[in-house]
Formats: structure tokens, C-alpha cells, sequence
């Protein structure tokens, strides 16, 4: 750009000045704290004792640390939540995308809308429905199905629970990368298959779900990323006094919130933020988020 | 021959979504049903009532904490607006070096776990108390500044995803005019871009204001004593008896986010088709 055209150097500085600063401040900066935390470089706590030292990572990613197998049975549960919303999510993105002409937007937003309602509010309505004295388990002892001393136990405070609630709670998001990336799609591509003499299936396998891949990777991170991280919904729905059906991320919040061991805490914390800085490096190319919009 | 669908299957994703939109839907259903139910949460129902919401309306801590969340979520968002008004403007008009890891930076704390992000901030503020202490004595302390620090954060991808759009489409011609006519960079951004501008500035704000109303995780690592919203709601939840009352303000704040959202929403297609025809 010339000098002297709007957008000179200086006032370019003046406008990356405002977000950079916040960021720095307030995003990178923590993380630095955190890390500095876990190796035992800083003391906030009257509980933090002793210098700088690896041991917390040691014991964290070393032997049989129930932490580690704890983050594992996460991944577990989170790439089966997934699957199982990305697989739900695709027959409501294509039919929106390619069989719907006219409202598609307006269905788009029947879809989403649940998204843009409180968090919380969604979980807890599961908490009323898969409760003992839940709408199922009331429904089951009004048809004698079952007696009040004998709710159906796996509704709520189960893996199950927590499983369902995620899901429900993350497919409305989904929908829209892959609506995006079907709807982007050329419909002469399609044509050409068919005149190439590809049959509906043909084509869907040849073509569409090829040309839509890009759309279901952004959609598996999009849930995965955040559910690896969850711990309200398990609190809510899957939480039993031995805290059985917790997570990963209840185990963080257990090391800042009651046991005060904060270094810990802070390692597994910083643990979680590399493997979604990883995944993002491997499949955040593939994603465009200035493609999501719609 | 149409390649997308044949008709069996066709009609086998319309009851496909038809049983999706259930799904999603009935919850919430169940929810504000509840709100207006004459007992607990339970079924059977036990008839119509509205004293859950005059009891919810009376107790002061509750309408404290939505209170602190309306003001959180307000400041969150004029300053994540602001600051995203900047970030798209040098993204969009700007040729500047290191613009590929500016544009990383700030879209990523879309990705960052709050539950991380939280516990950063509470070590961050902790820091500076600490060093506060040790130079003057007095503290800071969390509380809603530290909230409001954290949710400008994580809202303002979204709000820079909201405003890119438009002002990429705002045709540089305009501007150019105006510095053309010796308008300054600072009078053609507030007389030529800021309105033209506008709807994208509303839904941002909207947007912002949704998130950081509702936001529980990072909040509940900083709000310390003052708690908002979603905070409440959560330590309310083990009370089975005050549910009830829950439920009925979650109603009104699931009806008010959803016309907010779809409002803005459909404020904003408009608005982008306009600007559109106009730059054609």
C-alpha cells in the first residue's frame, strides 16, 4: 500500500496496538504463568514448597499415575461423543445443504438456535428428565413400569448420562460446518457425475462426502476440542459421590478448587492445552475458520 | 434425475430432522413447562402457578447475580467490539508483516479449553496480588473485573468473526473518497465506515453480550465473591427445593437470548444483502 493512502504504518500500529496488548496481557501471559507453575517456579500458595523441578511432570506422564488413564478414558469418551454427533450432524447438514430450496436459512437457525442457549440451562433440563424422579422414571411409575423404589438407575449419574448430554448439548454447533462446506459444494460436480453415469450412491461416495471432508474435520475438532476439556456436564449429570463418570477436566478443577495442589494442577492443565495445540496444528490447516461463516 | 436425494430417502431425512429438531427441542420445553408447575420438578405436574417467578424475582442473592452478569456481560462486550472493530480493520485493510500469526492469535482462543483459560487467569491474578501486596500493601482480589478480562478473550473471535464479513465487503472506494476529500483516517472511520458498519456492530455486541452472560467455567474460577449468573445457577443446583425457581428464570433468559439471537441474526443478512447491492 502507498504512502499516504488510508492505512498508513503508523496508524496500523496504532490499530494491532489495542487487541495485541489484551492478549498479551491476559491470554499468553497466564499460560506462561501456568507453565511456570507446574515446574514449581512460582509460590502463591502456603502449600507450594521447594524450588524449580520436573517432578509434577514426572509423576504426571510416569508410572501409574491415575491421572494419565484418567485423561485417556476422556479421549475415550470424547471421540465416541464425536462420532456419534458428527454422524447425527451430516444428514441434517446435507439435507439443509442440497435438499432443501427454499427457508434453508430459517431451518438453519431451527437447528441452532438451542446452541445460543444457556450451557447450563440445556444440561440442567437433562438432570429433570433423566432424573429418579426425573419426566422418564415418572412416566415409567405412572404406566407401572416401575415402582418409585426402583427408578431406572443408568438414566442419570452414568457414563451414559454424560455421554447423551454432550451430545445433545454440542450437535446444534455441528450442523453448521457441515452445512457450510455442502453448501459451498458446485452442484455441476454432481452433474457431471451423473452424466458420467455415477448413480446416487456413486456420486455421494465419489463426490460429495470427498468434497465435504473438510467440513466434517472442522466439525469433529469442534466438538472434540471442547469436550476433552469438560467438566460441568459430568458435575451435573454424571456426578455420583466417588465421582466415577468424572473427567479429565474435573480432576483439573478438583487440583485448583479443593485439594489446592496447584502445581499439579497446573502441569495437567498445561498437559490438556498442548494435546489441543497439537490437534490443532494437525487439522487446523484443514480448516479455515473464515470458511464457517455463513 | 435428481443426485442428491432420491425420494425414499429424501423423505427419510425430513423425518430425520423432524426427529433431530424433537430431540433438541423437548428439553427445553420440559424446562419452561416445569417453570409454570405448581410443585418440584417432577412429574406428575400439579398445576398452574407463576410463584416461581415471584419467589425467584424476591430473592435478593439471585437477582444480585444477574445483575453482576448484566454488567460483565455489557462492559465484555463494548470492549470486545472495540477491540474487535481494530483487529478486523488491520486484518481487512491493513498490509502489515506477521499478519498469518496475528490472525492465530487472536482466532485462537476459540480452541483454548476455558477450563484452562480460567485457571490461567485465577494464577495470573493471584500473581499480581501477590506483587501488589509486596508494593503496597493492598490487594485486588478476583472479582467481576476479572471476569470481565477473561470474556472479552474469549469473545472477541467472535466478534471479529462477525464484523470481518461485512467490512470486507464495504467497498474501499467509499474510504477512499473520504481521504479523497480530506476527510482524516479518524473522521472517515467514524463519518463513512463506523455506520455502514453498524448491523455488523450490533450482532457482535449481541453475541458477546450472549457469551459472557452464560459463561460458567472461567467465571467460576473469578468471580470470587461476586458471583454471577451461571455461577449462582450452578451452586443452586445441588438444592433440589430452590430448582424450581431456577428453572422459571432460565426460562425467561432462554426466551430473551433466543429472540436476541434470532433478531440479530436475521439483522445481519439483511443487512450484508444491502451492502452487497449496494457494491454491485
Amino acid at each position: 500500500m502507498a504512502k499516504g493512502e488510508p492505512g498508513s504504518g503508523r496508524s496500523t500500529a496504532g490499530l494491532l496496538s489495542g487487541p495485541l496488548l489484551w492478549l498479551f496481557l491476559f491470554f499468553i501471559l497466564p499460560v506462561f504463568l501456568i507453565t511456570a507453575y507446574s515446574i514449581g517456579s512460582m509460590h502463591l500458595l502456603p502449600t507450594d514448597t521447594g524450588g524449580v523441578t520436573l517432578s509434577s511432570w514426572k509423576r504426571f506422564l510416569t508410572g501409574d499415575s491415575v491421572y494419565l488413564s484418567l485423561f485417556w478414558k476422556s479421549v475415550r469418551i470424547s471421540l465416541t461423543v464425536s462420532i456419534v454427533v458428527v454422524l447425527l450432524a451430516y444428514p441434517i447438514g446435507y439435507f439443509l445443504a442440497l435438499c432443501v430450496r427454499k427457508r434453508k436459512y430459517v431451518l438453519l437457525l431451527v437447528i441452532i438456535a438451542p446452541f445460543l442457549t444457556s450451557y447450563l440451562l440445556r444440561v440442567l433440563a437433562w438432570k429433570v428428565i433423566l432424573g429418579d424422579r426425573g419426566v422418564i422414571n415418572s412416566a415409567l411409575y405412572q404406566l407401572h413400569l416401575r415402582t418409585p423404589d426402583h427408578p431406572v438407575e443408568w438414566l442419570i449419574y452414568s457414563q451414559f448420562a454424560v455421554m447423551l448430554v454432550l451430545a445433545y448439548v454440542w450437535i446444534p454447533f455441528v450442523a453448521l460446518p457441515i452445512f457450510v462446506a455442502l453448501n459451498n459444494l458446485d452442484p455441476s460436480y454432481l452433474e457431471a457425475a451423473g452424466d458420467l453415469g455415477a448413480d446416487r450412491w456413486k456420486a455421494f461416495v465419489r463426490v460429495t462426502l470427498p468434497l465435504s471432508m473438510p467440513g466434517v474435520t472442522a466439525a469433529f475438532v469442534f466438538v472434540f476440542v471442547p469436550t476433552i476439556g469438560e467438566f460441568v456436564t459430568p458435575q451435573i449429570v454424571g456426578g455420583s459421590a466417588d465421582g466415577s463418570n468424572f473427567l479429565f477436566g474435573n480432576a483439573i478443577n478438583a487440583r485448583f478448587t479443593q485439594a489446592l495442589d496447584w502445581q499439579s494442577g497446573s502441569v495437567m492443565a498445561l498437559f490438556l492445552l498442548i494435546v489441543v495445540a497439537v490437534l490443532m496444528t494437525i487439522f487446523g490447516r484443514r480448516i479455515s475458520v473464515r470458511n464457517m461463516e455463513t | 434425475m435428481e443426485l442428491a436425494s432420491s425420494r425414499g430417502a429424501l423423505w427419510l431425512l425430513r423425518i430425520f430432522f423432524i426427529l433431530l429438531v424433537v430431540f433438541l427441542y423437548v428439553p427445553l420445553l420440559v424446562l419452561v413447562v416445569f417453570s409454570f408447575n405448581n410443585g418440584d420438578v417432577t412429574f406428575p405436574l400439579q398445576g398452574f402457578t407463576t410463584q416461581w417467578y415471584v419467589r425467584a424475582a424476591e430473592n435478593p442473592a439471585l437477582v444480585a447475580s444477574l445483575q453482576r452478569s448484566a454488567i460483565v456481560a455489557t462492559v465484555t462486550s463494548v470492549l470486545s467490539v472495540g477491540l474487535g472493530v481494530m483487529a478486523s480493520y488491520a486484518l481487512i485493510r491493513r498490509v502489515f508483516r506477521g499478519k498469518g500469526a496475528f490472525s492465530a492469535l487472536v482466532f485462537s482462543p476459540l480452541v483454548i479449553p476455558y477450563l484452562v483459560f480460567g485457571i490461567a487467569l485465577l494464577v495470573l491474578f493471584k500473581m499480581l496480588d501477590k506483587v501488589m501486596i509486596a508494593l503496597t500493601g493492598s490487594y485486588l482480589d478476583v472479582g467481576m473485573h476479572a471476569v470481565i478480562v477473561g470474556h472479552v478473550v474469549v469473545a472477541l473471535p467472535y466478534t471479529i468473526l462477525t464484523i470481518l464479513p461485512l467490512l470486507e465487503r464495504l467497498s474501499v472506494s467509499l474510504e477512499e473518497a473520504a481521504h479523497d476529500l480530506g476527510a482524516s483516517p479518524w473522521k472517515t472511520f467514524w463519518r463513512v465506515t463506523f455506520p455502514l458498519l453498524m448491523p455488523a456492530l450490533v450482532s457482535a455486541f449481541l453475541i458477546a453480550f450472549t457469551l459472557s452472560f452464560d459463561e460458567y467455567a472461567i467465571a467460576s474460577f473469578l468471580a470470587g465473591s461476586q458471583v454471577t449468573w451461571p455461577v449462582f445457577l450452578f451452586g443452586q443446583l445441588r438444592v433440589s427445593t430452590n430448582l424450581p425457581e431456577m428453572v422459571a428464570v432460565s426460562s425467561v433468559i432462554l426466551v430473551i437470548s433466543v429472540g436476541l439471537v434470532v433478531g440479530a441474526e436475521m439483522g445481519r443478512q439483511r443487512s450484508e444483502r444491502r451492502v452487497t447491492a449496494t457494491a454491485e
